[in-house]
């Protein structure tokens, strides 16, 4: 279109047909735009064009921050639904006038606005009593009564004799695995489990120092497994296996002689027969017996010592079974 | 013989002195400021108070169980924490106010930062995308963003040495 119209105009210059021209000019609007070549000049080629107009860069309008929320929060508001879960303190979000830095020559401490040692310390804002009387509703309906008839310890110990310690781990850690929570303990009383004589003193020694002489308590610890239910089952399968054991007597057991004893028995003794003998001194018929606390007498001070107490109580059942005053 | 002992002295130098690739501690430089002579140099309240005051003045920027006693893993979480300082502070570049603060609790890694409000809040939603997406899938975790906005560099400032 342009072209047309400068080629028009260069030979519109008779002024006979210039009228015409201007006409046409007045068609033509993007071209009355242009520079006008009235004065037959050349145009100038312009590489560098330094003489555009520079586009006005665009003023980046920033967004007035929000005030914060705590200036909008009503008094009676549901702090539970604010904050439900673990989270950094916020200043905007909790509406209390916190403070916190160590500041000298009295100056106030450092507000909570841009406080990074607030952001810093683990808070229990989410954990108001509130909040966990909600938790604990809604847990409630996956609790079960507790049973009847074992309200007292002394029931719970009845009923269930055998105790077993465990242990789980929390940290802080992508993995939820903890070496440490693979030991089990089992701990029984030895008077819930019925022996003999002979199964006692082997289940004993079987057990060794895992029995506690002062409360009768054996405890049996197991970590060589792997796994929690592996340790489990071991210790109730030790705790078994060294029970039936005790029951077991050996051929070679029986050929356990005085010397053996680890301790002093009146029955298995030369001092029961020579108590009997002179007991017996000079009579037929039915014999006398021992007494009792005599032989309880005599075990204690072979077995304990010879020490005052031992010593008396020795002299009065001697004398009570001589007769003598 | 002794010539061609003496000739050759740098080669038992070299096999004796090893070449050490330890940072240097720098423990009485390190974490403290030098005053400067117009007295203009603003420092936070985490620098204002030198690493003693760990656990009288001011806290630790890293929570985690890993340093109690029996504590699991201790060097890949003090690896990870690095990893994830230089992470944010590439990220929230000439953003960030303050330290950044990593807590962990269970699986979960949360990270709290204080940023100025220098970019329009679209970028920042697209950051803390970002930066949560990328995190959780490097350190195999859920990683959460707490963030904490101030209107300028000032209002950190705790006083100027």
């Amino acid at each position: 279109m342009s072209q047309l119209t400068r080629f028009l105009e260069r030979n519109l210059q008779n002024p006979s047909l210039r009228l015409s021209a201007i006409q046409i000019r007045h068609l033509s609007s993007q071209a009355e735009e242009e520079k006008s070549f009235d004065d037959e000049e050349f145009r100038v080629l312009n590489l560098r064009p330094t003489q555009v107009q520079r586009q006005q860069r665009r003023v980046y309008k920033k967004d007035e921050p929000q005030p914060p929320r705590t200036k909008v929060m009503p008094v009676d508001q549901d702090w539970p639904n604010v904050w439900p879960g673990p989270r950094t303190f916020h200043p905007a979000s909790v509406p209390l006038p916190l403070r916190q830095g160590f500041t000298e020559k009295n100056a106030p401490p450092p507000s909570k606005y841009g406080n990074a040692e607030l952001m810093k310390i683990p808070n229990f804002l989410h954990l108001t009593p509130p909040a966990i009387n909600r938790q604990c509703e809604a847990l409630k309906k996956f609790c079960t009564p507790w049973p009847k008839n074992l309200e007292t310890a002394e029931k719970w110990e009845k009923h269930f004799p055998v105790e077993i310690v465990k242990s789980d781990y929390c940290h802080a850690l992508p993995s939820v695995r903890q070496p440490e929570a693979r030991k089990v303990s089992l701990k029984i009383k030895l008077s819930n489990l019925k022996f003999d004589k002979h199964s006692k003193d082997k289940f004993l020694r079987l057990v060794g120092d895992r029995y506690n002489h002062e409360n009768d308590v054996l405890t049996i610890q197991t970590d060589r497994c792997p796994t929690k239910k592996q340790n489990y089952d071991y210790a109730q399968y030790l705790l078994t296996a060294c029970y039936y054991e005790s029951f077991e007597v050996e051929d070679w057991e029986a050929t356990k002689s005085l010397a053996d004893m680890e301790v002093y028995e009146f029955e298995h003794n030369k001092s029961k027969i020579s108590t009997e003998a002179i007991l017996n001194w000079g009579s037929s018929g039915d014999k006398k017996k021992v007494d009792p606390g005599f032989a309880k007498s005599v075990e204690t001070l072979i077995n304990e010592g010879e020490n005052e107490y031992n010593l008396k109580k020795y002299k009065e059942e001697s004398k009570k079974l001589l007769g003598l005053k | 013989m002794l010539r061609k002992l003496l000739s050759t002295p740098t080669l038992t130098t070299i096999n004796q002195r090893c070449i050490a690739t330890t940072a240097v501690n720098l423990k009485v430089q390190s974490g403290r400021y030098r005053i400067t002579p117009k007295k203009d140099k603003p420092l936070t309240y985490e620098m204002a108070n030198p690493p003693h005051f760990i656990a009288h003045r001011k806290s630790w920027n890293s929570w985690n169980t890993s340093t109690i006693d029996g504590g699991l893993r201790p060097s890949e979480t003090a690896i990870e924490d690095i990893f994830i300082r230089r992470f944010m502070i590439g990220t929230w570049h000439s953003l960030l106010g303050a330290e950044v603060i990593i807590k962990r609790q269970h699986n979960m890694v949360r990270v709290a930062l204080i940023i100025r409000q220098a970019i329009s809040p679209r970028k920042v939603y697209f950051l803390i995308g970002y930066c949560e997406e990328l995190l959780s899938y490097w350190l195999q975790c859920p990683v959460k963003l707490e963030i904490q906005t101030i209107g300028d560099r000032k209002d950190v400032v705790f006083k100027y040495i």
